[in-house]
């Protein structure tokens, strides 16, 4: 059985020999970056490559579609050309959009080719100046007809000729082509890798920027252009753990609180003001039905409703509109808090007491309360209160400071003249 | 404002006789958004109708300095003009009657405010000088923040940048201005059409001198950090005998002259190492009530290319103006502390997931805060929330889809539920289809009658002819016991034009 086997194979194997292109041997060096298409070591790819590595950004470099067969490491090491003998306009290039690949002529003189006039190139009498010898795809019957190399331009700033010009050689943004057979869009720089030289701000530190259009192309307002037809930009994990994860809405006040000019580098003043000043409701932060649903998510959690709302007039007015108020207009005969909100002043203070919900979350308090509301019982009798002391145990220590800062809230308490007052003075 | 038209008006005849015009980039761009919903009294009463109109219409005059030149000194000029109109309002609302208790101090039918103009100068003198002038945002440790007036940037060559700013915080009641950056706690604006006697605790805005100072690092990619001091004043008369009149002369107590509103120093640390995570840190002190307002800290590790995870702590104790009475109500803070992990199996496919506890500790059982001698027991006790949270995104070259849940439990009730949405893009992003279904359940232990399960959905669709113009409708319709049926329709156009 294993016989009959073994004489398959071989037979299929025969057959799909007779059927390969003379050439195809050579060919298959100079279609990947490392003969079989074997990883590329980290060693030799662009710096800030990482381990495993994604490549560089698909939205600032767009995948391409190489038709073409070239090694590299042949022609470094065993030719001994250098990056400029076919990439020399790099050294004018003063943009990214630049076309720096050589043209076919450049070929010409080793591989015995002409490519002077595209409508007829003309191949080399060896194997290595045949069409097919380079350019994938390419068909005996359809002369002069390459598949044409799909590399759209990059969606970034970039002069080579600056870089050069202060010795900041191929290698150090495109890594070790010279090991590698195909280079491909993996050796394309990693923005991690740029921030190795490009780490000053203003001009007085030289010229390595780390100002972001110093290499991404911004929008007129300075902004630097983040949509584009192959994608968002978005920061990645590693700048300032910025990266838009889905619980970014939770995440962003860190980034934006310690450094907001990071953030206008991509967003301008009223994407913050949509949310933060904002007059239509972000699905993204109150979902739906969140009109019903808000007081128990303002009870539980209220320090957040201040980082948009300002509790007086977005809260209050509402609330005063609505009839929910102690004070003001539409107010209602009906009890919005429980029974034992307010209890007997001075007895007591028991399950339900107003006084563990105040403490605990007076921004809760003040979206519908004025002061007005807590001096009732608060005040001192003088200021028509009942003297119920609401203050905790650290004010004795800390009234001078704030009587002396502003004496106006103890005033509404307390009269100018009352013993009470003078012990802060 | 007029410092800042003169200004405008300076740098403007200053491009124009300097430059050629094409350096000059403009831009002008208008937002409409109009809503129409209701809202019902809890008690089913009273129907406030919202028929909302909001209008912003903004200039901006890029590269003043002759074209886009980074890293080069440039000039801009930037506005937002806003108008906010609730046509639901009613007219006895807005207008003191004394007939009426309809009457709600500060609202205004269409309401007109300056979100921002400023002139603002970037990468002058070499690089080292920046500076804005206008109506400007601050964001920064402190918070979010207003104020028209200046302020400079000095950028030095040691990777440290100081900002000095100073003017007056923009504040309701006051022209072209909105009460959104004022600290919580006094109500206050404009007070005309109404006399001295009537709510007494509506105070009028006066102007608030404010200044302050912030030292940052720049430069350097993996670490930042922000220290911040900011003092804001109140100034004018406030009513303070808000019970009763002085029993001599029969008038209105009032407290008047300069006086802190708010006075912080806060600090923010923020550090990244590519391939091993990343610290924050951060803090506020209330030179005011002498207190800490908040302090957090936060950690996440870098555990693999697809996968981060990460802790918090955060300290939060309220504060407010200076002028208001509500800081010596603050007692206690709320500390929390969670952890979460993000992981993205795919380039389209993101995962985040969290989970706490935040906990208010005080002095006292509310349920046994008495013992049987009739005592009060003042030991410490805790009361904790735990919370959960989770949320996806799988997106594609011409939509997304989305999923987000939340759940906090706790002493006061629970909020449970999650959303599922997509938004799909058809005819090269021209046209655009967009769903949200939403499902939660709420209990408020204080007030059982108004626990609740609602399911709610979002359909909407939107089109974009050019680059010019966008337009949007959604449709929302919400259903709970406590309302029945709920409708908001929402309408929004976008045009942005640009030479």
């Amino acid at each position: 059985m294993t016989g009959r086997i073994l004489v398959l194979v071989c037979v299929v194997a025969a057959i799909a020999g007779a059927f390969k292109p003379a050439i195809a041997a050579k060919a298959e060096h100079g279609t990947h970056p490392i003969y079989g298409d074997k990883p590329v070591p980290e060693k030799w790819l662009p710096p800030g490559a990482g381990d495993p590595d994604s490549g560089p950004s698909s939205v600032v470099f767009p995948p391409q579609k190489l038709t073409i067969r070239f090694n590299h490491k042949k022609h470094v090491k065993e030719v001994g050309a250098t990056c400029f003998t076919c990439h020399g306009k790099a050294k004018t290039s003063t943009s990214a959009q630049d076309v720096l690949l050589p043209p076919g002529t450049t070929c010409d003189a080793c591989h015995d080719t002409d490519h002077s006039n595209k409508k007829s190139v003309q191949p080399g009498s060896e194997d290595m100046g045949k069409c097919e010898f380079c350019h994938l795809g390419y068909r005996a019957d359809a002369p002069s007809q390459v598949a044409p190399l799909d590399i759209p331009q990059p969606n970034m700033r970039f002069n080579h000729k600056a870089h050069l010009d202060r010795n900041i050689q191929c290698g150090q943004c495109h890594g070790s082509i010279e090991h590698l057979e195909l280079a491909t869009r993996d050796q394309m720089p990693r923005m991690k890798g740029c921030f190795g030289c490009h780490n000053m701000s203003g001009a007085a530190q030289g010229q390595a920027k780390s100002a972001c259009d110093t290499c991404h192309v911004s929008e007129p307002d300075g902004r630097i252009k983040s949509m584009f037809a192959t994608g968002e930009l978005k920061p990645p994990r590693w700048l300032m753990n910025a990266q838009h994860t889905p619980d970014w809405l939770e995440r962003h006040k860190r980034v934006a609180a310690d450094n907001s000019a990071l953030c206008a580098n991509c967003h301008t003043e009223r994407y913050c003001t949509d949310c933060h000043d904002g007059k239509v409701r972000p699905r993204q932060v109150h979902p739906n039905d969140w009109i019903s649903m808000h007081p128990v998510a303002a009870r539980q959690d209220n320090p957040r409703c201040t980082s948009c709302h300002q509790e007086q007039s977005f809260c209050l007015t509402c609330h005063q509109r609505a009839g929910v108020t102690m004070g003001g207009p539409n107010v209602s005969g009906n009890k919005f808090h429980p029974p034992d909100w307010i209890g007997t002043p001075f007895t007591s203070r028991g399950p339900g007491h107003h006084a563990w919900e105040a403490q605990r979350n007076l921004n809760a308090c003040v979206s519908c309360h004025t002061e007005r509301d807590c001096a009732i019982c608060h005040a001192s009798t003088g200021r028509g209160g009942l003297s119920i002391n609401p203050h905790g145990g650290s004010m004795a220590s800390q009234c001078a400071s704030q009587f002396r800062r502003n004496p106006r809230p103890c005033l509404v308490c307390h009269e100018a003249d009352s013993a009470t007052l003078a012990t802060c003075r | 404002m007029g410092s800042v038209l003169s200004a405008s008006a300076f740098f403007l005849t200053l491009a124009g006789t300097t430059v050629p015009a094409r350096a000059v980039e403009t831009e002008v761009n208008s937002t409409t958004a109009a809503q129409s919903y209701a809202l019902s009294s809890p008690w089913g009463g009273l129907t406030v109708k919202r028929r909302r109109l909001l209008q912003t219409l903004a200039l901006g005059l890029y590269h003043l300095e002759g074209g886009d030149r980074p890293g080069k000194a440039d000039i801009s000029v930037r506005l937002r003009l806003r108008l906010d109109a609730d046509a639901g309002i009613s007219s006895d609302e807005t207008a003191y009657n004394a007939a009426s208790d309809r009457f709600v101090p500060g609202l205004a039918l269409a309401p007109i405010d300056l979100m921002y103009a400023y002139v603002e100068g970037r990468n002058l003198a070499n690089g080292w000088l920046g500076f804005r002038l206008g109506r400007q945002y601050v964001t920064d440790s402190l918070g979010w923040w207003a104020f028209d007036g200046g302020l400079l940037r000095v950028t030095t060559p040691f990777f440290a940048e100081v900002e000095l700013y100073g003017g007056l915080e923009e504040r309701g009641g006051l022209p072209l201005s909105t009460p959104r950056f004022e600290r919580n706690g006094v109500w206050r604006g404009d007070r005309k059409g109404f006399d001295d006697t009537v709510y007494t605790q509506f105070e009028k805005a006066s102007i608030a001198p404010s200044y302050g100072v912030a030292l940052q690092s720049t430069g350097v990619t993996w670490i930042h950090g922000r220290l911040d001091y900011r003092k804001v004043l109140n100034t004018g008369n406030s009513i303070v005998s808000l019970l009763v009149p002085d029993p001599i002369s029969g008038l209105p107590v009032v407290a008047s002259g300069t006086r802190t509103s708010s006075e912080r120093i806060g600090y923010s640390l923020d550090t990244s190492a590519a391939s091993v995570g990343a610290l924050k840190g951060g803090l506020v002190y209330d030179l005011f009530n002498t207190e800490f307002s908040t302090y957090y800290a936060q950690a996440d590790w870098y555990a693999a290319p697809w996968l981060s995870l990460g802790g918090e702590y955060e300290y939060f104790r309220p504060s407010f103006d200076g002028d208001s009475i509500f800081n010596y109500f603050a007692h206690s803070p709320l500390r929390t502390i969670s952890g979460r992990l993000a992981v993205d199996p795919t380039d389209q496919i993101t995962i985040a997931a969290s989970g706490g506890i935040r906990s208010f500790t005080t002095d006292g059982d509310p349920n046994n805060f008495y013992d049987a001698t009739g005592q009060k027991v003042r030991g410490q006790v805790s009361v904790n929330d735990v919370m959960t949270s989770g949320a996806a995104r799988y997106h594609y070259d011409t939509g997304l889809f989305g999923l987000r849940g939340l759940s906090e439990t706790g002493d006061r009730g629970h909020r449970r539920g999650g959303d599922l949405y997509t938004e799909q893009y058809f005819l090269a992003r021209r046209w655009m289809a967009l769903g949200r279904v939403s499902v939660y359940d709420w209990k408020d232990n204080t007030r059982p009658d108004r626990n609740a399960t609602s399911f709610g959905y979002v359909v909407g669709g939107g089109f974009r002819p050019s680059p010019v113009a966008e337009a949007m409708v959604e449709w929302e319709h919400d259903m709970n016991r406590l309302v029945g049926q709920r409708f908001r329709i929402l309408a929004l156009l976008n045009l942005t034009v640009t030479k």
